[in-house]
């Protein structure tokens, strides 16, 4: 596929394919692009000529609502509304919280070293690294069977890298991650991509 | 029974005033006097204006005119919100229209047919300022809300993306923003309507009592007006809202860059 915007290049000529469950890291120098193929697949981004297929279905208008519900992306920065994270949850899994997603969330809350009482919150007074693990307890407990996630490790400690990183790699789900980290690739566990 | 007239020469007396504070300015360094004294002229000349063609409206009363008139004041007040918020005539300008002419027309002849039960609700004297205050009041909430909308969703579009993807659902990723614009656009009038009489008295009022009406027919014209001004604002912002909503999005739910005048 191809794809330029304001004079730069972001991709030319780039094939790129994932496997149902696979697990894969791309690396590369930042501003290459790595981030835009996440919007690409998503449909926040198209691309000039080439094609994007996502379980056989173009990234299209009649197919966009089924692929994003597929998909669990984490951005960068973790773009979430400024809102009480208990709020945000209530939203997020309405039609959906069962007591599983309550015990799981307790589970996950203890996972992530996560204090119960960080729900009362905003999203705001988060610190880097909590935004992060929020971010992941979201991923984990929608279980999407697809999860791009892009720079999920920067902010946390050594340790709760590696407790993600083997958490992650262990799960039944299609992942692409982009990362600098050096703890996705200790396991050889995962394909990796450099741009 | 009539204001009294003003005498031409008694009104222009009124600037004296503005002597001061030019030089006050001046010594504050403020750099507003050009805009000051263009704004003062602009508004004595479209008055005059306004003057002029009022008197020649309410002479011949014809039912065409007048409303031809309200269209022509719709037309610039759908103009005057769409240059104020950036966005692209030929994209808007139809969907906003609407949004302005369904509450508007609405309320407006609910006024004049259900409430003051005129046996002609094209006359001027009723159509032209009540639809003059309905308008220009719904064309500041819409500033307001359509603003604050699509600066809203410019500012916050990661956020906006994130949303997306958990929420399924363009209208569900837009709620936070929806909520926010139309608080912000109903929050002057709320306001105005909470402390309405014991801060001032409003320009109907104040216009009616000088007019020589009695004091409670003005009242109830005022409240009568308040409602149809706060009607008229909502209903208008909403539609907006809404045309937005659908117009300015593309297939995947991404807000169109080609709908706003300049590059944002």
């Amino acid at each position: 596929m191809y794809l330029k915007r304001d004079t730069k290049k972001n991709f030319s000529n780039l094939n790129f394919w994932v496997q149902e469950n696979e697990k894969v890291l791309i690396s590369g120098k930042s501003g290459i692009g790595k981030s835009t193929l996440f919007k690409v697949l998503l449909g926040f981004e198209t691309v000039d000529r080439g094609s994007v297929l996502f379980n056989k279905y173009k990234i299209a208008k009649e197919h966009i609502k089924t692929i994003r519900q597929q998909i669990f992306y984490l951005s960068q920065d973790i773009d979430l509304q400024n809102e009480k994270l208990k709020n945000l949850l209530d939203q997020i899994f309405e039609q959906n919280l069962n007591k599983n997603r309550i015990d799981q969330l307790t589970e996950l809350l203890s996972l992530l070293e996560l204090n119960n009482k960080i729900l009362e919150q905003t999203t705001n007074e988060l610190s880097g690294g909590e935004r992060q693990r929020i971010g992941l307890l979201i991923c984990f407990i929608l279980n999407r069977p697809v999860w791009l996630l892009d720079e999920p490790t920067s902010a946390l400690d050594n340790t709760m890298k590696k407790k993600i990183a083997d958490y992650v790699l262990k799960q039944d789900k299609t992942v692409v991650i982009i990362s600098h980290d050096a703890v996705w690739t200790a396991a050889n566990k995962i394909k990796i991509e450099r741009w | 029974m009539g204001a009294n007239d003003l005498g031409l020469l008694s009104l222009v007396s009124l600037l004296i005033f503005i002597f001061p504070i030019l030089i006050i300015n001046i010594r504050l360094k403020l750099g507003v006097n050009k805009t000051l004294v263009i704004s003062v002229v602009r508004m004595c000349l479209q008055l005059s204006f306004v003057g002029i063609y009022l008197e020649f409206l309410f002479k011949y009363d014809s039912k065409l005119l007048n409303v031809a008139y309200l269209l022509i004041m719709i037309l610039i007040a759908c103009h005057a919100i769409i240059r104020s918020t950036k966005l692209k005539i030929r994209k808007f300008f139809f969907p906003i229209f609407l949004s302005i002419l369904i509450p508007f027309s609405t309320l407006l002849f609910f006024f004049n047919f259900v409430l003051v039960r005129i046996d002609n609700p094209f006359e001027a004297k009723y159509l032209i300022p009540i639809g003059g205050m309905l308008l220009g009041n719904s064309m500041k909430s819409n500033i307001i809300c359509l603003n604050n909308f699509f600066s809203g969703i410019k500012k916050d579009e990661k956020i906006y993306f994130f949303s997306l993807t958990l929420l399924g659902s363009r209208i569900q990723a837009l709620k936070p923003y929806l909520k926010k614009s139309i608080l912000a656009s109903m929050t002057p009038i709320l306001a105005s309507m909470a402390t309405i009489g014991l801060v001032s008295l409003p320009g109907m009022l104040t216009g009616q009592i000088l007019g020589g009406s009695i004091p409670l027919v003005a009242i109830k014209y005022q409240i009568a007006i308040m409602l149809s001004i706060f009607y008229t604002d909502y209903f208008s912002t909403l539609l907006s809202l809404l045309f937005s909503v659908k117009f300015g999005f593309n297939e995947f739910d991404v807000l169109k860059k080609d709908i706003f005048n300049s590059e944002v």
